[in-house]
């Protein structure tokens, strides 16, 4: 079962194909970090517009890296939700129409899905059920893979995701956009002891759920503060302090949420997956608790077609297909 | 040769089946329903009532604006994804021209075609009609309506206003210096009629080449140039 797969949703412009959800024979990714760069974050209208431009250039090095024809496509997947609303669309209206040339099925994924079967690629023995954090630019939520296609959302963060939290911090200090690759490595020449940043507190009767725009503004006031005062602002310590406080809220409650529902897999996803501390905080408490931990390499964390087209297996297996009429969403529950 | 074609550049969408010269079906809605849901099923509901299948198809006609940024971006993306999977051309046609080529094209009319691009302007192209078929007096812009009034008076001729800014010409250009008339309603409009005719004398490109033009950068970039000119 050969999948074409599209993803548009943010800032990359992907197509892969991948046989049987598992073996990815093309992963083409085209970023547009470059375009966005200079508006310090992802301008939606510039991004819808890259998207068209280069969405059949990838399609068809796709083909040529997996040395296949169109006539061996078995189905076409497409991020349908969420995303930039501009930019899903492009990925969706070209996957349904080439699905509808080709005769061939449509498969709607929605994008932390992809995110979490990124793992089943990086991983060729994992299978439901497990426990993912699923934590990117735009979402940041705890989920309980029971099946590959049945998944029950444990928490989630309350306003911003904790990729967000990166990106603004990075921001204010200066360091660029996006913003995770150069906290995580400032973070290492700081001390996470240098500055006492709050840890998010949710009220509520959810233990799962996550808040970080206190965690952000706190670092915005202190960056601030310190320019107004002429006070020396260490950037390393508040980067590393930074990343402390983020893993330790993601990490404790995933731990938490995996002993009590006596998941004995935990698998992490999304682009800030990425980060070191979180990654090495995580085996620590894996080792520690006697769990399994799975986290994707780099190539995969961030989006990619690959994840859309092994997660479209699956739901194409559990015959969640699509007419013609599929539309993009911004947003939809997973 | 089957030719499909595609509009929805603006608040209505169209699309629209030729075989040669012959149109065979055309299917037009104005729902308000997102086109992103709406066009592709009219076009598959088209090739199954005509007894066609996708693969009949040798061409995929569009519109390449300018018109809504995401309704272009719709019927484009729908074209490319056509075009890519059966390996055949398309043709991106100027929504100006296919509103020229759809309207009431009597040799010697004047058409002025009108589309309400805010911010004070309009998208528009001036034609004549010669045999049949409309001839461009000028390329497509963003245009003041003082500015159009100014060469529409220089002009000295009647001229037929077409698209969805055609009122707001009507309302607005001093109709004491020139001759304004509104075209019938029905051929008032861009639609994926129009959009085939105009194809037929243009170019094909390969799905790669098939590009919008929108005539306007992103409010973004705008401001950041206009930023930049300031200081």
């Amino acid at each position: 079962m050969l999948i074409l797969s599209v993803e548009s949703s943010c800032d990359e412009t992907a197509v892969a194909l991948v046989a049987d959800g598992r073996k990815v024979l093309a992963d083409e990714i085209f970023s547009q970090v470059a375009l966005h760069e200079i508006y310090g974050g992802v301008v939606p209208e510039i991004a819808a517009r890259s998207h068209l431009e280069v969405i059949t250039y990838l399609a068809d090095r796709a083909l040529d890296k997996a040395g296949i024809s169109r006539r061996d496509i078995d189905a076409v997947a497409c991020t349908y939700a969420p995303g930039l609303i501009g930019a899903v669309l492009v990925g969706v209206n070209f996957a349904k129409s080439a699905a509808l040339a080709l005769g061939v099925p449509l498969i709607p994924v929605h994008h932390i899905r992809g995110h979490i079967a990124a793992n089943y690629l990086a991983f060729p023995d994992l299978e439901p059920p497990f426990l993912c954090l699923a934590i990117s630019g735009g979402n940041t939520m705890l989920v309980h893979v029971r099946d590959y296609t049945d998944m029950a959302v444990l928490g989630r963060t309350r306003d911003d995701a904790a990729g967000e939290c990166f990106d603004k911090s990075a921001r204010v200090l200066g360091l660029g956009y996006p913003g995770g690759k150069p906290i995580d490595d400032l973070s290492k020449q700081g001390s996470d002891r240098a500055y006492d940043l709050p840890r998010p507190a949710v009220h509520g009767d959810n233990p799962y759920d996550m808040s970080f725009s206190g965690l952000k503004t706190a670092v915005v006031n202190l960056v601030h503060h310190a320019e107004q005062t002429g006070e020396p602002l260490d950037k390393a310590g508040l980067a590393a302090s930074l990343c402390r406080a983020v893993s330790e809220s993601l990490v404790g409650r995933t731990m938490d949420a995996a002993a009590a529902l006596g998941c004995e897999r935990v698998a992490v996803a999304g682009g800030v997956a990425a980060n070191s501390r979180i990654r090495a905080d995580f085996e620590a408490a894996c080792a520690k608790a006697g769990k399994r931990l799975f986290v994707p390499p780099l190539r995969l964390c961030g989006d990619n077609a690959a994840m859309i087209g092994a997660q479209g297996y699956y739901e194409l297996l559990a015959g969640h297909t699509a007419g013609s009429d599929l539309n993009a969403y911004a947003t939809k529950a997973l | 040769m089957l030719m499909l074609a595609l509009e929805s550049s603006a608040k209505a969408c169209s699309a629209a089946l030729f075989e040669d010269e012959n149109m065979l079906a055309l299917s037009i809605q104005t729902s308000g329903l997102t086109h992103s849901r709406t066009l592709l099923p009219m076009a598959e509901d088209m090739l199954r009532n005509t007894d066609k299948k996708p693969e009949d198809l040798g061409l995929v006609a569009v519109s390449r604006g300018p018109g809504s940024f995401t309704g272009l971006r719709i019927g484009l993306a729908e074209a490319k994804g056509l075009c890519w999977a059966l390996e055949i051309p398309a043709v991106g046609v100027s929504t100006l021209e296919a509103m020229a080529y759809g309207g009431p094209v009597l040799d010697g009319q004047m058409l002025c075609c009108c589309m309400d691009a805010r911010r004070g302007q309009v998208y528009n192209a001036l034609f004549t009609v010669e045999d049949g078929k409309p001839v461009r007096l000028t390329e497509d812009r963003a245009i003041s309506l003082p500015e159009l009034e100014k060469e529409l008076i220089a002009s000295q001729e009647p001229w037929i206003l077409l698209g969805d800014g055609a009122q707001l010409c009507y309302n607005t250009l001093d109709r004491d210096k020139i001759a304004l008339f509104m075209a019938p309603e029905p051929l008032r409009v861009q639609n994926a009629r129009g959009v085939g005719l105009a194809a037929m004398d243009r170019e094909p490109v390969s799905a790669n080449d098939l590009l919008p033009v929108y005539l306007r950068l992103s409010q973004a970039e705008r401001q950041r140039l206009e930023k930049l000119q300031n200081t």
